[in-house]
């Protein structure tokens, strides 16, 4: 990864000292292990603080909605990202040439969860990535184990991983061994109602309403939310499980088939709400309803739910 | 000094749920929260809560006030907490954390839903064994395995708690429970003290693994209103309310109506500065009109304006946004520059 790290370095350097760009926005690091996060940079002496690491899961296309209309950014996106980028240009949200896209193919990033729950993050000083194994620091010296083992979940699953837009590919294509993405999904298709309807309202239960899964999604880029709006307000803000349902559901209908399957939302969400399941739902209905269809990658074919044709199966119903 | 084994722990908990609604700490999906034990509730006494338990006093939502309006005359209702509890398993910097709300609720105007609950409630608190990584209570005085302002205070030793009776409040709910109570050995009670002064001196991994030197902080950040940092820090900011919904000192509320018909109530409910709404005026006007000025609202609130006001920081070290915030605006980093 360090070889990469220095040309994301380079990269923004050479984008911002020619002038071509006037913010590159990457990741630095902060002081404990699993803190990589977004940095903004205009000066080119300071792009040898951006980094690359198991950490630099933040999803940085987002941004694009409040900096962009100022000035020309360089930007980097994983596989996951250059799909939510490509859903934000098809919705109209960001202009592709106020924007330098540099590409970073990736396996995997890394759950600082999955770290905690081994009891390897004791005294855990840093995490480096060599091939396929993640190399441990700490004071006493260092241990070895497989990178695959500590992936977010969402990683494992990830069909994209080299990014399907760019201007430039920052390192080589990575294999993708995606694992079955909807193998939740179908199971929870097969249970009652009864029993779906308990799982939900026990997960939603916990919501505590920061809007953290609508913040960080690609899929939501509207200037103004309906949740925002104070007259009328259309989401009472009592933390009850009707509200909180008619928040969840109003966002996943809202979201879908734009969704890209990035798995922003249920990482990011403090309370583990697993969010993620309730788009993929949609995303196999729409699969099964109008043909395999991937939102962010699949920009040559019409989006499902913004075309009407006479043979759609609802119609024929 | 008192203690239980913890093969009693069960028998425990029935028998304080049946005195009180009893909060404990419970585990659910992974997520550990406050919440009312029922039989078969998993307890997790190892992990501190996600969300603070400021919100068992302060709840997320409530309702106050039923009306409803006739042909004649509008008819009202006040409703208030009439519920006895017990809050077990509160650790030292939530315990700390009552203190500065209380700075906010129960000084003039006192807040009658707040002062009542905090009447109803008896403080369990239980120290830390081993502090978290992203924790830094001992930055604020804080001691990690005590709470001077609980009502009881228990540690647990392994195969069982101890536990000790601070306040009034504390005797009578150890009166009520004294069977299952057998006393300890001083050895025993001894080794509690020296759990406190392990973990306050921060020795090996049983200390706050982060330290802050908030020495002076209020000082060096008065006049800071304009700095350059501000401008820096914003950017990565989502704009959620992560930081502000678990952090236990945070206190902002809104009052709304829910009303159908010719009915309804009034609840106030937790608000966030770090939304955009939170300042929006009827006029349209907002006085924090960008990501900027929420940011430096919430530290300098913290950090500057509350200490000016009660003369005590508005944090006590218990780590949870930094842990949680999902850009890493990390308050103990943050402001490093400033310095």
């Amino acid at each position: 990864m360090k070889q990469l790290s220095e040309r994301i370095k380079e990269a923004a350097f050479g984008s911002l000292s020619s002038g071509q760009v006037e913010m590159v926005i990457g990741w630095q690091k902060g002081p404990l292990w699993w803190q990589s996060f977004p940095a903004f940079i205009t000066d080119p002496g300071e792009t040898a603080s951006l980094i690359w690491d198991p950490f630099s899961v933040s999803n940085l296309n987002k941004y694009l909605l409040n900096e962009v209309p100022k000035k020309k950014i360089a930007l980097f996106l994983k596989g996951c990202d250059a799909l939510g980028f490509n859903q934000l240009l098809r919705d109209g949200r960001v202009e592709r040439e106020k924007v330098l896209l540099f590409g970073i193919p990736c396996d995997g990033l890394v759950d600082p969860a999955r770290v905690e729950a081994t009891g390897l993050s004791k005294g855990l000083l840093q995490v480096k990535k060599e091939r396929e194994e993640l190399v441990f620091y700490y004071k006493e010296g260092q241990r070895k184990a497989p990178a695959r083992d500590f992936y977010y979940s969402k990683c494992l699953s990830c069909r994209y991983p080299n990014p399907v837009t760019c201007d430039e590919m920052l390192g080589e294509a990575v294999p993708c061994q995606p694992l079955e993405r909807f193998a939740n999904v179908s199971k929870l298709e097969a249970a009652s109602l009864e029993e779906r309807f308990t799982y939900w309202s026990r997960h939603f239960s916990r919501c505590i309403r920061c809007f953290a899964c609508r913040n960080v999604c690609p899929a939501c880029s509207c200037r103004e939310c309906i949740f925002d709006i104070a007259e009328p307000r259309w989401l009472g803000k009592a933390k009850e499980s009707g509200e909180t349902l008619f928040y969840h559901i109003t966002r996943a209908y809202h979201v879908a088939g734009r969704c890209v399957d990035c798995g922003e939302c249920a990482r990011i969400c403090p309370l583990g709400i697993p969010l993620a399941e309730l788009n993929r739902k949609f995303i196999k209905d729409i699969n099964e309803l109008y043909g395999e269809y991937d939102a962010g990658a699949d920009l040559d074919k019409e989006a499902p739910l913004l075309t009407f044709k006479s043979d759609d199966p609802d119609v024929s119903a | 000094m008192k203690k239980i084994t913890k093969e009693k722990l069960a028998l425990f908990w029935e028998l304080l749920a049946r005195r009180a609604t009893l909060y404990l700490p419970l585990q659910e999906d992974g997520v550990v929260n406050f919440a009312p034990w029922k039989n078969g509730a998993r307890v997790n006494l190892r992990e501190n809560s996600l969300v603070p338990p400021k919100n068992v006093f302060f709840p997320q939502a409530e309702t106050y006030l039923r009306f409803q309006t006739g042909a004649k005359k509008l008819q009202l209702e006040s409703l208030e907490p009439e519920e006895e509890f017990i809050l077990f398993g509160v650790r030292p910097c939530d315990v700390a954390s009552f203190t500065i709300l209380d700075k906010v609720f129960l000084e003039e105007p006192v807040d009658g839903l707040y002062a009542k609950r905090r009447r109803l409630g008896t403080l369990v608190s239980l120290g830390c064994n081993e502090p978290g990584e992203t924790c830094f209570c001992t930055s604020f005085e804080l001691e990690p395995a005590f709470a001077p302002g609980a009502d009881v205070m228990v540690w647990d030793m392994g195969e069982f708690l101890l536990w000790e009776a601070q306040s009034e409040k504390g005797d009578e709910l150890t009166a009520k429970i004294n069977e299952l109570l057998d006393e300890a050995a001083p050895e025993e009670s001894a080794s509690a003290l020296s759990l406190r002064n392990t973990t306050a001196a921060g020795e090996a991994a049983a200390g706050c693994q982060q330290e802050w030197n908030t020495a002076g902080l209020q000082e060096v950040l008065r006049g800071k209103f304009n700095v350059e940092l501000w401008e820096k820090l914003y950017h990565r900011c989502l704009g959620c309310g992560i930081c502000t919904y678990l952090c236990p000192t945070c206190h902002c509320f809104d009052i709304q109506d829910f009303s159908r018909g010719l009915e309804g109530e009034r609840f106030r409910c937790w608000d966030s500065c770090m939304f955009a709404e939170f300042t929006l005026m009827a006029s349209g006007e907002n006085p924090r009109p960008t990501q900027k000025e929420r940011v430096r609202q919430r530290f300098l609130h913290k950090l500057l304006y509350f200490p000016s006001k009660y003369g005590l920081y508005a944090c006590v070290g218990c780590g949870r946004c930094v842990r949680k915030c999902p850009v890493h605006l990390d308050i103990t980093q943050v402001m490093e520059p400033i310095k």
